[in-house]
């Protein structure tokens, strides 16, 4: 039958490349970046060779479920179907004493194609028990997904006018994102914070908003653009953190010492302004004591200090002209 | 040519000797830099972008029409001045709904963006403009200094919009312009990575900024340079200041000085360290000044 065959060979190519450790890599790159997103550095660099073999093992589980499930719609002929499973257990294990015959002739004694050889006849035997098993781990090792069982989303948790302020502002790539992790992957900041730059793009296109703008992590971006320069979907990463950021500090999100900066500018023009120790090194080599800026020319200041009052900076701020500070 | 000049904030107001190198380079190279009186803060893109998008561009764009004015494109030695003006540059050409918002903000104080000038980073008005073989016609003794570039952030990237290099991850602009000075520039692992102030992180949270300073000083030291080159004063305070305070904070004793690129210049055409302000740096220049002059 047609079917029977894609099956054995579908099972057959999946055990190979199982073998051949194709898949490794792809795993272990999963779990490298989850490590990267979370604060322990350390775990990421004490990855084992036993690690590796465990994921390498619940994927062969995966594989065996997977094979059950698949053929479950045959169900019209289950003496057929029958034969199938049989079938198939016979190429898995026909195929995988001679992949692992293969391996020995060619000398790779690596330890984890032997372990995992072992591994997946062992645990063919003992389906039922590792399912549960692998189903723990799932629960407890994989930040993959925002789902749980015990906050499962739906409508209520979403505020959809959250997401299309993204889009009102013209970021429609936070649309484009297939959670790839590239993002999370070139994170400088990711690699020494909880800050997830995937998370927080999923999280603002679900509508998430208390999650975004409440959660600290989201202003240890430095707006570095790694991530932006490598996204495959050119999703404009940088501005959805600014954007989420611009929500959060409407919404009383802000630190004071960010609060302070906006004060030096209403002040004076300037993030950075002038002091005593600059003018007199400005002084010592020739350039005007006060440069021909906002230090220069009240009324530029002015010019400036009006703007901001036009786009209620002042008040975004909580700034105080009576004292020049902040009101708190 | 006429270039408006573009101070900023930390570059005059912290590092004067930045100011005075590039002063004397652009007479050097029979360009006039005009200045822009009564400029103000950028405003900073990762800080005010982060707070209010427009107030951000409001007071960006006043920045810009400063310059519409005097009928003269900008140039800007610092990436985050860089990073503000040219975004909003580019925003507000493109985007025919913000500009008019800006615009109505802007007419209140009798100003108005049109979009007449282009915004330009030193770095590529000294690549694209001057050329580098007449940069190296200036240089009077090559220095002998192996150097540790720093890009920073916001000079390249977005390379989509920004173009100055096609990507952000083996850039040559920079290395180039350091090479024309004598100076060697050493390869170092994650050479691009940030320095870790921007995005209003340093004001923020030190400790996290601190790390990533700590790992780029590691990461240099490692290729045994004698000293960082970057064109931006933020990064400049970073590496400067901010080496103290890894020193302090890891107990190590990290000493690489810190040239912004022009400084470098300004030291090949015979510019003195006090002229340069190195002397007001926290991390003495004494010994990489020396090397690089073979004295």
């Amino acid at each position: 039958m047609i079917i029977r065959g894609v099956f054995s060979m579908s099972i057959i190519n999946r055990l190979k490349s199982l073998f051949k450790g194709e898949n490794d890599n792809e795993e272990e790159d999963i779990k490298t970046d989850v490590s990267n997103t979370s604060n322990d550095v350390e775990v990421t660099s004490s990855q084992s060779v036993n690690e590796v073999a465990d994921s390498v093992e619940e994927e062969a589980n995966e594989k065996d479920l997977t094979s059950e499930k698949d053929i479950e719609p045959l169900e019209e002929d289950k003496a057929e179907e029958e034969t199938v499973i049989d079938e198939v257990s016979e190429a898995e294990e026909v195929s995988s004493e001679e992949i692992v015959e293969e391996k020995e002739e060619a000398e790779l004694e690596e330890a984890i194609v032997e372990e995992s050889a072992e591994e997946v006849e062992e645990t063919s035997e003992e389906v039922d028990a590792d399912e549960e098993d692998s189903k723990d781990k799932d629960t407890k090792g994989d930040n993959m997904t925002l789902l749980t069982d015990k906050e499962l989303l739906n409508d209520s948790n979403r505020d959809p006018d959250f997401t299309a302020e993204f889009i009102d502002a013209g970021i429609e790539t936070v649309k484009h994102c297939f959670q790839c992790g590239t993002c999370s992957g070139s994170c400088p900041s990711g690699r020494r914070t909880p800050y997830k730059v995937r998370q927080i793009v999923r999280k603002c296109l679900l509508g998430l908003k208390e999650e975004v703008i409440s959660d600290e992590a989201l202003w240890m971006c430095t707006t570095c653009y790694t991530c932006q320069e490598r996204c495959l979907r050119s999703v404009k990463i940088v501005e959805i953190i600014k954007k989420a950021r611009n929500i959060a500090a409407h919404a009383g999100y802000m630190a004071k010492p960010h609060k302070m900066t906006g004060v030096f500018v209403m002040n004076t023009g300037h993030a950075v302004p002038i002091n005593d120790a600059a003018k007199a090194l400005r002084v010592k080599i020739g350039l005007p004591e006060v440069p021909p800026t906002t230090h220069a020319y009240p009324e530029a200041l002015e010019e400036v200090q009006k703007l901001c009052k036009i786009t209620a900076f002042d008040e975004l701020i909580g700034y105080d002209e009576a004292t020049g500070g902040l009101k708190e | 040519m006429e270039i408006a000049y573009f101070l900023g904030c930390i570059m005059n107001n912290r590092y004067p000797g930045v100011e005075k190198a590039t002063r004397k380079l652009f007479e050097a190279l029979d360009i006039e830099l005009k200045d822009m009186e009564g400029a103000s803060c950028c405003p900073a893109p990762g800080v005010f972008g982060s707070f209010d998008e427009e107030t951000w561009a409001t007071i960006a764009a006043r920045n810009l029409t400063l310059a519409e004015d005097m009928g003269a494109d900008i140039m800007t030695e610092c990436n985050g001045c860089f990073g503000s003006l040219f975004e909003c540059n580019h925003i507000l050409k493109e985007d025919e709904d913000k500009k008019a918002k800006i615009n109505a903000n802007l007419a209140e104080i009798g100003r108005e963006y049109k979009g007449t000038i282009e915004v330009k980073h030193f770095a590529q008005i000294l690549r694209d403009d001057v050329g580098y073989e007449k940069l190296a016609s200036l240089i009077e003794k090559p220095l002998d200094l192996n150097v540790a570039v720093h890009y920073g952030c916001h000079f390249l990237k977005p390379t989509k919009t920004i173009g100055i290099e096609d990507q952000a991850e083996n850039p040559s602009i920079l290395d180039d312009l350091v090479e024309i000075t004598g100076a060697k520039s050493v390869d170092y692992k994650d050479k691009m990575m940030c320095c870790g102030a921007g995005g209003g992180l340093r004001a923020r949270d030190l400790d996290v900024t601190t790390s990533f300073t700590k790992e780029k000083l590691d990461h240099m030291t490692e290729a045994g340079v004698d000293a960082i080159v970057n064109v931006c004063p933020f990064c400049h305070m970073q590496f400067d200041q901010g080496q103290t305070e890894v020193n302090e904070k890891y107990g190590t004793d990290f000493a690489l000085p810190v040239f912004h690129l022009a400084q470098l210049y300004g030291l090949a055409m015979g510019l003195s360290a006090e002229e340069l302000t190195f002397d007001a740096q926290k991390i003495d220049a004494t010994p990489a000044i020396k090397k690089a002059l073979g004295e």
